[in-house]
């Protein structure tokens, strides 16, 4: 705790500092992702949407209107969270894989749309977002510290909500639906609404992420709000650090994000595509001698039982 | 008495196949009432009609003098009815305790509360020493009791058992006869589905006889063994004599 709070201090070399901050927001990402993912086990490959809509709804705000993007990071959470209504009602009709499916036509369809939104949302063009420098009612943050700090709040607020969230009804309710959608309704669980709601808290984290990752980069377009990788991300760091738990989203993060990044700029400038295939091997070699995540490395069996906390074994 | 479950002219088809005909029957509050028949008589599609899993093409059920049909199941259960499966289907990446928190958390969204009336429930079935085990690493009999607590945490006034002692030996169907003799004497009204005649004899007041969804024969257990509809369809001619033995006709 104190160390990821004092890091910033510690590490002043720009690439480092730029790698623990996108380890922050994919983890944080992920959190979002595994609530529904994880513990309802509601693959979704399309988070990406609620991303981009948080990223567009507050550049909008601020280029049109100079609304600040405190403001605007909120807004972009609500406009996911409804977004996610009508989109869930669509996509959770379908289950696994064709789940799965809908859901990154969903992030496909909005990219699409925004591509043609020229006159409102500047088309495939995108938009820069006007640099103030020390703006930090704006969210601009002279060096990269602010942001860092930033994220790291969101992660914070990720995983208290998900603490809260595993430690209630709520938890259990989702543990159920994901283990056994029929016996679940059985006693009692209404699941189409929890999933509808599980859907809207991750819906509406997902956004604040994405605008956070507009304003850290200065840019927007639909390729970039919408990206796919985005989606795959999410839910990639979450299976790889296991899913349904508190921390594995983080872990998952913490050694994919660095890995990725570090292969990138060691093997990026030989040959093309190396860093891909060296980056899936060590993927694809995870996921086959942990299928339930690494996380289940670190916590033992004999200490997950505090009966009452719905377990989820390692 | 007043009824707690009336089914009225229930129809229900699966393409060409008519799985329930035109069934009707009647259980009343506190009443323990059989559903027997060969497989495929419809007894596990009435259930899931009940229960709201499959939605009828005809007929109404009324439970507690409230329509069923067209609840979901969730809305069933919270309506007081709550079933179990044949197969059991436990959350099994879930401890015991949990499990069955999950079915009570239906009436107290409080956890304290909720665990509290859990453990009830799992030391009615007798099931408190493995209260912190995972539901995967369960046997057959405990998966049942499982089943069990879990659909009581809901606290029903009617429940559906849907061949609770399939797979089990003599002594563990005995005590399963005991543990619904109790919620019987509780004020539970059950309705149960099962092929153990044995244990049918000792808990059903009545029993209803299925055979290609229709109803074929409607009475007390001793009128039933008796009816020549019912053995020809289901018991088989050696059942009459054997009435109450050990042996199951299956």
């Amino acid at each position: 705790m104190l160390v990821s709070l004092a890091l910033p201090l510690v590490v002043t070399n720009a690439f480092a500092i730029d790698i623990l901050i996108r380890v922050l927001l994919f983890a944080f990402i992920g959190v979002a992702w595994n609530l529904m993912g994880g513990y309802a086990k509601q693959l979704s490959l399309g988070h990406a949407a609620y991303f981009g809509l948080g990223a567009y709804t507050s550049t909008i705000l601020l280029v049109r209107f100079g609304i600040s993007p405190w403001v605007g990071i909120l807004a972009g959470g609500v406009v996911a969270m409804l977004a996610s209504v009508p989109i869930g009602a669509l996509c959770f009709r379908l289950r696994g894989p064709y789940f799965a499916i809908a859901t990154i036509a969903t992030a496909q369809v909005l990219m699409l749309l925004f591509l043609k939104f020229r006159d409102f949302a500047w088309g495939a063009e995108g938009t820069t977002i006007p640099n103030l420098g020390n703006a930090p009612l704006m969210m601009q943050f002279p060096g990269k510290a602010g942001y860092y700090y930033l994220a790291l709040v969101l992660l914070a607020i990720g995983l208290v909500i998900t603490r809260l969230i595993e430690r209630s009804w709520m938890g259990y309710y989702l543990i159920a639906v994901g283990e056994d959608q029929d016996a679940a309704e059985a006693i009692g669980v209404n699941v189409p609404r929890i999933k509808r709601d599980i859907y809207m808290i991750s819906a509406f984290l997902t956004a604040l992420a994405g605008t956070f990752y507009v304003q850290y980069i200065y840019f927007i377009d639909p390729a970039t709000a919408f990206s796919f990788n985005v989606s795959v991300e999410a839910a990639l760091v979450s299976i790889v650090g296991g899913i349904g738990t508190l921390w594995g989203p983080v872990l998952g993060t913490a050694l994919l994000e660095p890995t990725s990044a570090l292969l990138q700029s060691w093997l990026g400038s030989g040959r093309g595509g190396v860093q891909l295939i060296v980056y899936a091997a060590i993927l694809m070699a995870v996921i086959l001698w942990r299928p339930s995540g690494l996380i289940g490395l670190l916590t033992r069996r004999a200490d997950a039982p505090e009966a009452e906390s719905a377990p989820v074994n390692g | 008495m007043a009824e707690a479950l009336a089914v009225r002219g229930l129809c229900k088809r699966f393409g060409g196949l008519r799985a329930v005909a035109e069934l009707s029957f009647a259980v009343n509050e506190g009443e323990t009432v059989a559903l027997i028949g060969p497989n495929g008589a419809g007894k596990t599609t009435s259930f899931n009609l009940i229960s709201g899993y499959h939605r009828p093409d005809a007929g109404s059920i009324l439970a507690f003098g409230r329509e069923l049909v067209g609840l979901a199941p969730f809305a069933v259960c919270a309506s007081g009815v709550a079933r179990t499966f044949q197969v059991g289907r436990p959350f099994g990446k879930m401890t015991v305790l949990a499990n069955v928190m999950t079915g009570a958390f239906l009436r107290d969204k409080h956890v304290h509360a909720a665990r509290q009336r859990a453990r009830e429930a799992i030391a009615f079935v007798g099931l408190s020493a493995k209260e912190n085990s995972l539901a995967s690493d369960l046997t057959t009999i405990d998966e049942r009791r499982l089943e069990l607590a879990r659909a009581l945490a809901t606290q029903p006034r009617l429940l559906l058992l849907d061949e609770v002692m399939a797979g089990l030996n003599p002594t563990e169907i005995d005590q399963a006869v005991a543990l619904i003799g109790q919620l019987s004497q509780r004020g539970l009204t059950i309705v149960i589905v099962e092929h153990v005649m044995r244990a049918i004899m000792a808990v059903a007041r009545r029993i209803v006889v299925l055979d290609h969804g229709q109803k074929i024969a409607e009475g007390s257990p001793s009128e039933i063994v008796t009816n020549q509809d019912v053995i020809r369809a289901y018991l088989g001619t050696g059942y009459a004599h054997r009435a109450g033995s050990e042996t199951d006709p299956c």
